[in-house]
């Protein structure tokens, strides 16, 4: 592996510079997409029609771009991690192919839910189990992703192992806190997005509740599980930086109980903002904790990184892209941010 | 006990499938986007209420295309790294990197316009909603760009050398502008105007046929007719254009194209015989029968009566590609060219002795009929056209560079299965779904009722109509069932 290092040595920064943009493109996806799967979510236990429509629509403008922050994250890892895209993807084919299932059913049910009449219902159970599945999936993947996987030592090292190595129960369980950190989410979302006095918006109101709970249960689990099991991540959080994870679980102790008392005034969107910053702070002390590696004990940022000078030739021609994208899609939220009080609004297009 | 053929002919059906069936929407994406575009300033030139009823009811049709567009499309980016992982890491310095611009470049911003051109509707002022459109249909474009420098680059890999197992550019210029993406670029752009405008023509001539706002449809039916008798030739020139840039930089997929063994004939001279039909033998290097027509061929690949071109007995056996698919999607794909050409036509003599009008065509019903079903030829052009131009570049993976065997991931069989029995079933529910709504969305017609978006006030940037708040709230009313 020596030789490929050789040849990205001299592009150190902009490998961790890539590497940050492309975690901040992951988080973006899980904060923007996390909302819109967990209103899915919430809608399979929600009978009325009408209304799951009224959740549809409540995203109808806005998550195609939510979405596109995957494909983004994606592309961007094919570009300037190619190593690791072409051995992880392999490895996480499952779960990623159930993901892909998932996102496909949620597209659909979403463009054409609002075109049927008799079909409805179908595309209603597409909308909110399609976006389960995606959530449950996407977990798995991230739980896998954090248990690494066998390399073979050749000049480019490839996958070496079966299909089924991302199975475990500790993938299992991060697939369900996936589940229940959308949920939570999404019922978040739904609040700030319908008015006060609607029935979703109090029915919201009882779900994020209990999802809190629950959500605090499971991703406490989770860094307690990883704790024991991952050394990697025992070394880092008792090494010497120790204070940085710990003002990091200060931070996110703190937002949660702002988000909390946001919840109990009925800020929705302070409410909203804050779990945004819980995901970010969490995402961030992930991947401080996974510092150098990119896929835990497998690859590190050097060994996976795009060699020669295409990193360079990614990063002047892309860097700038950066800010005009998030500025076009903050333009695009910002003009659907109204509160929705009609039913009909998905079809006042 | 896994068979290393199996898997890797596994493989590639996977992903031919997947392709094939995500190919039928981006095209139709992009020429809709294109048309809307101008059906839209066209409205805001004239202020005539036609253009913009047009706009909006070929707009429903967009969205359906483009949903189904993005649920299939997202499975492509996921694809190389899991069915081709060793080609995803040996060509990623290059490959990826011109993925990566497409989805930054194209992508995100494609996604960033989409909802303000859907359901920006009222929300923004009418000229901000033509400038989403526009950014629609450039983005659009720039991802087909993208793709196709991609996929160029495998069959013309200029620009890059081999070391330590991967590929290294040297040259992003020449890598990026490789010879096959001069014209494989606008081939396929003219394609996707040529879908575009085909797909609007015949969902007009069915609406003049069944006479349903005859005189709404017949002005769409016009724009887009008349922009094809520029458009269909075009397509077939270009066409001819990649067809020499292939004989020139792959004269084994070309011979594998026309099924032409034997560069001379047994007499000594070159053989020019361009096949009509042939029945290929690989194993023995010939057809087993063949009707052709002699000096076709020269005529075709160098614009000479009588030259030499390259026959596959000029290739190892494991360096010949198939010939069968490409043989005959080859000549499926000129076939439905010269078709859509000769429709064209056909409208443009109706046009000049005056006959294009609601009442004039109706009584021509054979030729509505026959726009009705061209609509339906440039996806099959599409798909031949492409089936054509990844088949005849085998056994390579990257021409001359890589072979499709050396680059695919280590899968076992079953879960190649899985993956095609998968996608099997979803990209059917997907396409099936798409034209059911889409013959939905016909069979209701455009809304000539609502009012103007035009209506709205012209806002400011971005800024909604704040509620006023001395009205009473509308409540939250739950229609019944
Ligand atoms: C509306 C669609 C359409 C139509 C009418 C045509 N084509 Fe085409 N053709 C395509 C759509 C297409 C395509 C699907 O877009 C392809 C596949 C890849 C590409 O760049 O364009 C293609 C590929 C393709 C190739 C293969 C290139 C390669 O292997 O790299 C050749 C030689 C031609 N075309 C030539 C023609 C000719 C001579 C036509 C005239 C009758 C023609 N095409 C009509
Ligand atoms: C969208 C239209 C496309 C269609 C219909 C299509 C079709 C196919 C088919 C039929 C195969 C199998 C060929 C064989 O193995 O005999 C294939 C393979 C492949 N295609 Fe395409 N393709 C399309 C576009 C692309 C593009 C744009 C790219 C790259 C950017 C691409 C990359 C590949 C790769 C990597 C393989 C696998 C290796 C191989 O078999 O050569 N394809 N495709
Ligand atoms: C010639 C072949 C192709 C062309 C012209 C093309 C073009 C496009 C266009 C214009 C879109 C926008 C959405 C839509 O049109 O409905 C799209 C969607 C998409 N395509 Fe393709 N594509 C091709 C093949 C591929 C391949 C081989 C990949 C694999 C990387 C791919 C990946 C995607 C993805 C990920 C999306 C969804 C993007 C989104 O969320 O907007 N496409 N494609």
């Amino acid at each position: 592996m020596t030789h490929i290092m050789e040849l990205t040595h001299a592009y150190q920064w902009f490998t961790v510079i890539w590497w940050l943009l492309i975690g901040l493109f992951v988080v973006l996806y899980i904060i923007l997409d996390g909302a819109d799967l967990g209103s899915g979510i919430f809608s399979l236990f929600h009978p009325n029609s009408d209304e799951r429509g009224a959740i549809m629509a409540s995203m109808a403008g806005t998550w195609d771009a939510n979405e596109t922050w995957l494909v983004v994250a994606g592309g961007a890892i094919f570009g300037t991690f190619p190593l690791a895209y072409g051995s992880l993807f392999h490895y996480l084919m499952i779960p990623l192919m159930v993901v892909l299932w998932g996102i496909i059913l949620r597209a659909v049910s979403l463009e054409f839910h609002h075109h049927s009449s008799s079909s409805r219902r179908i595309w209603d159970w597409g909308f909110g189990i399609g976006s389960l599945v995606t959530a449950f999936s996407a977990g798995v993947a991230l739980g896998a992703f954090l248990q690494g996987f066998p390399i073979t030592d050749g000049q480019v090292p490839t996958f070496q192992g079966g299909v089924m190595d991302f199975l475990s129960p500790f993938s299992l369980w991060t697939g369900v806190t996936a589940v229940i950190a959308a949920a939570l989410a999404g019922g978040i979302y739904l609040r700030a997005r319908f008015e006060r006095d609607s029935s979703i918006y109090a029915q919201a109101m009882a779900w994020t509740d209990a999802m809190f709970y629950l959500a605090l249960v499971a991703i406490l689990g989770t860094v307690t599980w990883s704790f024991f099991k991952f050394p990697w991540a025992q070394a880092r959080w008792l090494g010497p930086e120790w204070w940085m994870f710990m003002l990091a679980g200060a931070v996110v102790l703190f937002a949660t109980w702002s988000m909390r008392r946001a919840s109990h005034h009925q800020q929705d969107i302070s409410a909203m903002l804050w779990l945004g910053v819980i995901v970010f702070i969490n995402f961030g002390a992930m991947m401080a904790t996974l510092y150098p590696w990119f896929v835990p004990g497998t690859l590190t940022l050097f060994d996976a990184a795009n060699p020669s000078n295409s990193l360079t030739a990614f990063s002047y021609s892309m860097l700038g892209f950066i800010p005009v994208m998030l500025s076009y899609n903050f333009y695009q939220a910002w003009v659907f941010r109204a509160r929705l009080h009609r039913l009909a609004a998905y079809e006042s297009h | 006990m896994t068979d290393p053929t199996l898997m890797v002919d596994m493989a590639r059906l996977d992903f031919a499938w997947i392709t094939t069936m995500h190919i039928l929407y981006p095209p139709l994406t992009i020429g809709l986007a294109v048309f809307l575009f101008f059906t839209e300033l066209r409205w805001l030139k004239t202020r005539d209420e036609d253009w913009y009823r047009l706009t909006r009811f070929f707009e429903k049709l967009f969205i359906i295309n483009f949903g189904a567009g993005v649920a299939t499309g997202v499975t492509m980016e996921m694809a190389f790294g899991i069915l081709f992982g060793p080609f995803s890491q040996a060509a990623g310095p290059f490959f990826g990197n011109i993925l990566g611009y497409e989805t930054i470049t194209a992508f995100m911003y494609e996604a960033g316009f989409i909802g303000l051109m859907i359901f920006g509707w009222g929300k923004i002022s009418p000229k901000m909603h033509l400038f989403a459109t526009f950014n629609v249909a450039f983005a659009a474009i720039l991802s087909a760009f993208w793709i196709l420098v991609a996929n160029s680059w495998m069959q013309t890999p200029t620009g890059v050398h081999l070391d330590k197992g991967l590929f290294l550019v040297d040259d992003w210029t020449a890598a990026i502008f490789n010879p096959n993406a001069l014209t494989g670029f606008p081939h396929m752009l003219v394609a996707s105007f040529e879908i575009g405008l085909f797909f609007v023509a015949g969902v007009s001539a069915w609406m003049v046929y069944k006479n349903r706002h005859g005189t709404l449809f017949l002005r769409s039916l016009t724009a887009s007719l008349m922009a094809l008798v520029i458009v269909a030739p075009l397509q077939i020139t270009i066409g001819d254009s990649l067809g020499r840039s292939v004989a020139q930089h792959d004269p084994a997929a070309l011979a594998a194209m026309e099924g032409h063994w034997h560069t001379y004939l047994p007499d000594g001279s070159p053989n020019t015989r361009w096949n009509v039909v042939a029945w290929p033998d690989a194993a023995q290097g010939t057809n087993t029968f063949q009707i052709g027509i002699p000096h076709v061929l020269s005529l075709l690949e160098d614009h000479q009566w009588t030259s030499v071109v390259p026959g596959l007995d000029q290739f190892a056996p494991a360096d010949r590609p198939p010939v069968l698919v490409p043989f005959y999607s080859f000549r499926i794909m000129v076939a439905a060219g010269f078709a859509l050409f000769f429709i064209a036509f056909w409208a443009l003599i109706l046009k000049l002795r005056g006959q294009f009008s609601v009442a004039g065509l109706q009584q021509r019903p054979w030729f509505l009929r026959l726009v009705v079903l061209s609509a339906l030829l440039p996806f099959i052009a599409i798909w031949t056209g492409w089936w054509t131009r990844e088949v005849a570049r085998q056994p390579w993976l990257v021409h001359g560079l890589m072979r499709t065997s050396e680059g695919v991931s280590q899968m076992s069989i079953p879960a190649e299965i899985v993956w095609f029995v998968g996608f099997l079933f979803f990209d059917l529910v997907v396409w099936a779904g798409t034209w059911y709504f889409f013959s939905k969305v016909v069979r209701k017609g455009p809304d000539l009722d609502a009012p103007l978006s035009q209506a709205y006030p012209p806002d400011r940037l971005g800024s909604l109509p704040t509620p006023d708040s001395t009205a009473e709230r509308p409540p939250f009313i739950r229609p019944s069932a």
